[in-house]
């Protein structure tokens, strides 16, 4: 057999890159437990049997400027709260500072459950979170029901909001109507997370 | 004293009705925009080029058809008179870049689109063509949308070329010209196999490959293509973000020893 240098090197390249690993659809909730703005611990373990929703954010982030301006977040945060959903807000990025946050999270209208900073990033790791925002949602089963983008429109206009797919929108409905997520899964769009190196 | 001053503006050699064929340059967030006609007047039924000029500020950049993740591409939106057509953004070549942990396809500093505007046959007098940008930069630490509302007007006329003719030469060098070359894609799990066949014996060593098409290979992988036994082929990781079975891609190839860029586009059989 012919030995081809060209694709040895090609192979040894692909399976020794290393690549952070998304939560597939399907798969279990990696468990976490992290601080509120509060000082207060959220873990994921207090709301078993719940569908929990994890928000990643950055209110600096012109996309996620579009979501809380626009009123289109916080809205979607109190309807589903109202239904049993838990919504945690969670911020990975370096430096994130719980009282800014805490200040902000008011200042934009958040209704979420939770605001919750995970400055080293491992929450946002654990969950291979790209974007702010980047939305996962979990089934009371605590397996990923939805990973990716909150809507299907890539863009920072918030006129956009009405027209667009909503996904989550859609993966919540199913879950709480015991139905199956037909769009588990989709890019997510945003700014990138800022992780501490 | 009309009558002299009248005298006057000929004598200068000034058109007494001057096309406006440059649209002035509007800032917005972290770049500057520009709509510069190739022609100087237009001929009814003929496409002309016009120049989208997008200059960014040192550190940021702005991203390409295929944004890779986190980006988002130019978007052009046209207002124009009846029975006018506009085509797509012709984009230029993108380089690759990281916006933090995010790798992307996009451009830094200047980059000019080219346009094909198309008057329909019976068109006449002045046309005002309009066009609303919107784009965003980023850098490793922000992301800065921006928008800017351009417009030239042209008068009816022999449609001779503008005066900016070498922005128009240079553009349009680094824009991809479609190539008719056996480019073929078979997928194995999470891989692609990227094969370009060419009787004409196309040497594609240290060419840079770039896909086109979102969410079909992993922004990640460099795509590197070498010569095995009579093809030159690629294997590339597919994007995790693939909705069913692959059945499409448009990929540039741009350096090595290409004269231009291609793009070459394979569509899976029915």
């Amino acid at each position: 057999m012919k030995h081809n240098t060209f694709l040895g090197a090609v192979l040894g390249a692909m399976i020794c890159s290393a690549t952070a690993y998304a939560i597939e659809p399907g798969e279990a909730a990696p468990a976490f437990t992290v601080k509120n703005v509060k000082g207060e611990e959220v873990s994921l373990a207090d709301h078993k049997d719940k569908v929990v929703v994890l928000e990643w954010l950055n209110h600096d982030c012109p996309y996620v400027k579009k979501h809380y301006g626009s009123g289109n977040l916080p809205k979607l945060q109190e309807t589903y709260t109202a239904k049993g959903v838990v919504w945690i807000s969670i911020n990975s990025n370096a430096g994130v500072n719980a009282s800014d946050l805490a200040a902000r999270s008011a200042k934009e209208g958040s209704k979420a459950s939770q605001v919750v900073v995970d400055p080293d990033g491992k929450v946002g790791k654990a969950y291979d979170a790209k974007t702010t925002p980047h939305m996962i949602v979990i089934g009371k089963d605590g397996k990923v029901a939805y990973n990716g983008a909150i809507d299907s429109i890539n863009s920072t206009d918030a006129a956009d909001i009405e027209k667009a797919d909503k996904h989550v929108v859609a993966a919540l409905d199913a879950l709480l109507s015991g139905k199956t997520v037909e769009l588990a899964k989709t890019k997510p769009y945003g700014c990138g997370v800022k992780y501490a190196k | 004293m009309a009558g002299m001053k009248f005298s006057v503006l000929f004598a200068a050699g000034l058109p007494l009705v001057a096309p406006l064929s440059l649209s002035a340059a509007v800032k917005s967030g972290h770049a500057e925009a520009e709509l510069i006609a190739g022609v100087s007047s237009y001929q009814p039924g003929k496409s002309f080029p016009v120049a989208v000029r997008l200059t960014v500020d040192p550190g940021w950049h702005t991203y390409w058809i295929n944004p890779g993740i986190g980006g988002m591409p130019v978007k052009a939106t046209w207002t124009l008179p009846d029975g006018w057509k506009a085509g797509e953004l012709q984009q230029p070549v993108p380089k690759r870049f990281m916006t933090g942990d995010l790798p992307g396809f996009g451009y830094e500093g200047e980059t000019v689109f080219l346009v094909d505007l198309t008057p329909p046959p019976g068109a006449t007098g002045e046309a005002e063509c309009k066009v609303k940008l919107a784009w965003l930069t980023c850098d490793d630490s922000a992301c800065v949308p921006g928008d800017a509302e351009l417009s030239v007007k042209l008068e009816a006329g022999d449609g001779e070329p503008g005066k900016d003719s070498e922005l128009f030469k240079a553009a349009g060098e680094k824009i991809p010209a479609e190539k008719e070359l056996g480019f073929m894609v078979r997928e194995n799990g999470d891989q692609l196999t990227l094969f370009f066949i060419d009787a004409g014996e196309i040497d594609l060593s240290n060419v840079s490959a770039f896909p086109a098409t979102p969410d079909v290979v992993d922004p990640a992988d460099p795509i590197k293509i070498g010569k095995t036994r009579d093809a030159w082929m690629a294997y590339a990781k597919k994007s995790e973000y693939t909705e069913g079975p692959v059945t499409q891609l448009d990929i540039v190839l741009s350096g090595g020893k290409l004269k231009q860029p291609l793009l070459l586009s394979w569509r899976a059989e029915k």
